[in-house]
């Protein structure tokens, strides 16, 4: 009854602002298109692309927003849009500034692969410690463990600003240890599986920093794109693999000095036998080889760059249409990858570099960092799935057989699972733009149902549990502001810890037990 | 004058004094979380907003500011918006939320 009440409200809300701001006001020219495109980059690329070919957030260009009420997207823009991460740019932007915005978007068509070049990668690269030697060797605060860090991807409100920060925290105690300012919204946080003291944060505009986590502060920086969250960290720590969305390239770092080192222009025949230039998807590296593993989402493929003279590529052709995001198993030898138009998860074998088989997941499938786990001796696989189609379930796989076991019917639409060995329940995020955004929901690793919905409340998503199993984080994130710590067990609320806007969090842990959910043995 | 006004406190005071027992704290969450946080955050706005922070705040002084915005007796292009579509109820139950809250 609540929801339907505040639900109306709103739609008033949204309808009397329109028709107050629409009252007859003609629409502003705009002037100055290159102030317009700096606007532009300045407060909404981050989410909406470079391009203005959509991002985390819908595309904004002129075959987009064709037809819309330039009144609608103008009250749009101030008031934010409601359950997302769209703020309100009321006394941010002047009014001038919105009108003029909204005159831009709808006359400007998605720009063609705006290019970042190796010159443009090496002219960022920003030193922030000049001598790394000079650091103190050992942690500036009291933990048991750095496998206890977890570190939390804090957007902010504005995807940018203050409230922009990678957050880490210590997960016996629940406290932070140390805020790292990143300018944008923080987006993956990786640590280096061979040296404990670093991580790498990278942000929606691209940037890559290099923290110190025994010190808490970044070292140095690079900005490897436009936009695009794709990262992935060699078993050795010598290499940084990235990949943008804007424009279609990755390129591989030394994971030391962040020099770029070589760059790879993602672009290769699609299943349906078209050429496309495509976005990169997940990177990953693997405990088992000196390789990484990107997918190009748009072209279907998985390749496989090993860390040799010359970065050669092998191209794994027709593994779905439309892949994303990835996860390891078998010690790291296979990988799993979602693929969203055609709702299956392909096992690829990183050994023989091919497809062991199409998988059937549920609707659109997003592993996010992905789940499996040992029960009564076979190990299962978690996907969990974007879209909402009539039913909306979580996958299961049996990832020695590579069959599906059961689809478990799941609340809403899920974006990410968690899980640990020592951990009863894998948890999904419900992410239904309705009130069971709110929620978490707990499945039984022993008969795979769904045995609790914890209603966590601001948009919850992305769960995590600290690298002992003994708590589970989940982010409060867009109105939420806060992380929420519950103990696995009894699922009481331990802890809460502000920050502005949390979206993904990472547990070092994970360079232990590589999928979560799989005990460290696993990798040896 | 002085005096006056400070009656005039007084007995508004007390009148929202007893309403407020009658206020939902969850109710007022729940509106709060839906309208007031998308600009105000809950504990506290955006560090980059130009919005004033509400947790903690007087809940006397709310009440009277969200009123005479969705009155218009006090102008603003956004608030008078936003304001315009909450009743009394409404707006105690916020009041009594966000004033609870420690920022």
């Amino acid at each position: 009854m609540e929801l339907t009440i505040t639900t109306l409200k709103k739609s008033i809300l949204a309808a009397s602002i329109a028709l107050l701001f629409g009252s007859g006001q003609a629409l502003a020219k705009s002037d100055d298109p290159h102030k317009m495109h700096q606007l532009y980059q300045d407060n909404c690329a981050s989410c909406h692309g470079a391009d203005h070919g959509g991002y985390l957030a819908p595309a904004l260009n002129s075959e987009t927003l064709k037809g819309r009420s330039p009144t609608a997207l103008r009250t749009l823009i101030m008031t934010g849009s409601f359950e997302t991460l769209m703020p309100p740019f009321f006394g941010r932007l002047s009014d001038k500034n919105i009108r003029e915005m909204v005159k831009h978007l709808q006359t400007t068509p998605k720009l063609d692969n705006p290019p970042w070049t190796i010159k443009d990668m090496k002219a960022s690269l920003k030193v922030y410690v000049k001598d790394e030697s000079k650091l103190p060797n050992k942690p500036n605060f009291k933990i048991d463990s750095m496998d206890d860090i977890i570190g939390v991807a804090a957007r902010g409100k504005y995807g940018r600003g203050q409230g922009s920060e990678a957050v880490f925290i210590n997960s016996k105690t629940h406290t932070i240890i140390g805020k790292v300012p990143t300018v944008t919204a923080a987006h993956i946080i990786d640590f280096d599986p061979a040296n404990e003291r670093w991580a790498y944060v990278k942000t929606d505009t691209a940037e890559i920093y290099k923290v110190d986590l025994y010190t808490m502060r970044a070292v140095r920086s690079i900005k490897t794109g436009w936009n695009g969250p794709g990262m992935g960290i060699s078993r050795d720590g010598k290499y940084i693999m990235a990949g943008s969305f804007v424009p279609h390239n990755a390129v591989i770092l030394d994971a030391e000095t962040l020099e770029p080192l070589k760059i790879f222009e993602l672009e290769g025949i699609d299943p349906d036998g078209k050429k496309v230039s495509s976005d990169s998807g997940m990177i990953i590296g693997t405990p088992y080889a000196d390789i990484f593993a990107i997918a190009l989402e748009n072209a279907g493929q998985v390749w496989v760059v090993d860390l040799k003279d010359g970065f050669p590529v092998t191209k794994i052709k027709n593994v779905g249409r439309h892949l994303h995001d990835a996860f390891l198993t078998h010690k790291g030898k296979k990988l799993m990858v979602a693929s969203y138009d055609d709702s299956i998860v392909t096992a690829i074998d990183l050994e023989k570099r091919q497809i062991i088989k199409k998988l059937k997941a549920g609707c659109v499938p997003h592993v996010g960092g992905g789940a499996a786990v040992k029960v009564d001796g076979r190990t299962l696989g978690f996907g969990t799935n974007f879209g909402t189609c009539e039913k909306t379930v979580v996958s299961v796989w049996d990832l020695d057989k590579m069959q599906l076991v059961k689809q478990i019917p799941v609340s809403g639409g899920t974006e990410s699972p968690a899980a640990h060995a020592n951990a009863p329940y894998v948890a999904v995020d419900i992410i239904t733009k309705d009130r069971r955004a709110r929620t978490v929901q707990l499945i039984d690793k022993k008969s795979l149902e769904v045995v609790k919905t914890l209603d966590v409340g601001g948009h919850a998503y992305f769960p995590e549990y600290s690298a002992d199993g003994k708590f589970l984080y989940i982010s409060a994130g867009y109105a939420g502001d806060e992380v929420i710590v519950y103990d696995s067990n009894s699922l009481k609320k331990t802890a809460n810890i502000q920050m502005e806007s949390p979206a993904g969090i990472f547990s070092r842990g994970r360079v232990k037990y590589m999928t979560r959910g799989l005990s460290p043995d696993e990798m040896e | 004058m002085k005096t006056l006004s400070y009656l005039v406190i007084v007995s508004l005071s007390l009148g929202f004094s007893i309403n407020s027992q009658a206020a939902s704290i969850y109710a007022g969450q729940s509106k709060a979380a839906a309208i007031c946080a998308q600009c105000h955050g809950i504990r506290s706005p955006s560090a980059e907003a130009p919005f004033p922070p509400l947790a903690g705040r007087d809940e006397e002084y709310l009440e009277s500011a969200l009123k005479q915005y969705r009155d218009k007796t006090r102008i603003s292009e956004i608030m008078n918006n936003i304001a315009g579509s909450l009743s009394d109820r409404d707006i105690n139950n916020i009041a009594s939320y966000y004033s609870r809250l420690k920022p």
